[in-house]
């Protein structure tokens, strides 16, 4: 009996399958959309969940380019897609300032009275993928966020 | 062609805005824009036709939160319609369904509107 695949970070490999680097322009961010959903569906995850999970990195980067780079072209972002029978990992790589990783529950009706614009990326990000995780080290941030695939 | 394109008309009192296309945070100005303009010439009344929108990010769905506080405080709502199921499921991600008005169809919101203004 085959053993079912591993869900920890160990199911990965440590080389990224694919990797994409970009500046930090919101004009690429659909390209990074439509890469990530071409790259889910090519690895067998189902399109709606395909499409869900690039709407998660779309969320991520926009971050990245908004709250990072402070809206400043010419930033680098790097994105790192590893593999696995198991799912998805994807590693934003960027500098700039750190990430705010405020554990702040969103609560809709209290955004809508202040009149909050932002701040329900996060949350898709959250909902969507099965583990998100901010970390710096050396000035150097990473967003990353796993997607396990649902036993068939 | 661009990858998001909006268009307005005002119908029996609703100013209704047409989104097309792809909106991300590249192309939400637009849609703010369009919508502060509907605000600000006192269109409190306001329906968001999605029928050919085919992605939506947190950028335009906060766009939405932002404004309806001001809107229903004026005694108007922002009301949406003709979603596919893609675009609703975005919303529903995020758990807009359950505090804002969805409607299947335009004729069907425009009614519903229609029960709340005033006859002339």
């Amino acid at each position: 009996m085959s053993r079912p695949p591993l869900k920890n970070s160990a199911a990965f490999s440590p080389k990224p399958d694919f990797s994409l680097t970009i500046l930090s322009e919101t004009q690429l961010l659909k390209m990074v959309v439509e890469l990530t959903r071409h790259i889910a569906t090519l690895f067998q995850f189902p399109l709606n969940e395909a499409q869900k999970l690039s709407l998660a990195i779309d969320e991520a980067v926009t971050n990245v380019i908004k709250h990072s780079y402070n809206s400043e072209p010419g930033g680098e972002i790097r994105i790192d897609y590893f593999l696995a029978a198991a799912g998805m990992r994807i590693c934003i790589h960027y500098r700039g300032l750190a990430p705010d990783i405020s554990v702040e529950e969103v609560n809709i009706g209290r955004m809508i009275k202040k009149k909050k614009k932002g701040g329900l990326g996060v949350k898709l990000m959250k909902t969507i993928m099965d583990s998100v995780t901010y970390t710096t080290v050396d000035g150097e941030n990473c967003c990353e966020m796993i997607k396990w695939r649902t036993a068939k | 062609m661009k990858s998001f394109q909006i268009r307005s008309k005002m119908i029996n009192g609703v100013a209704v805005l047409y989104l097309k296309g792809h909106l991300d945070a590249h192309q939400v100005a637009r849609f703010e824009k369009e919508l502060v303009r509907m605000i600000k010439e006192n269109n409190f009344n306001i329906l968001i036709n999605g029928q050919d929108l085919n992605y939506i990010t947190s950028a335009g769905m906060g766009i939405i939160m932002g404004y309806i506080d001001e809107v229903r405080e004026k005694g108007g709502d922002i009301k949406l319609c003709s979603l596919s199921e893609r675009v609703h499921e975005t919303f529903d991600l995020v758990g807009f369904t359950e505090i804002y008005d969805f409607i299947v169809n335009e004729q069907a919101a425009l009614e519903k509107f229609s029960s709340v203004l005033p006859k002339t």
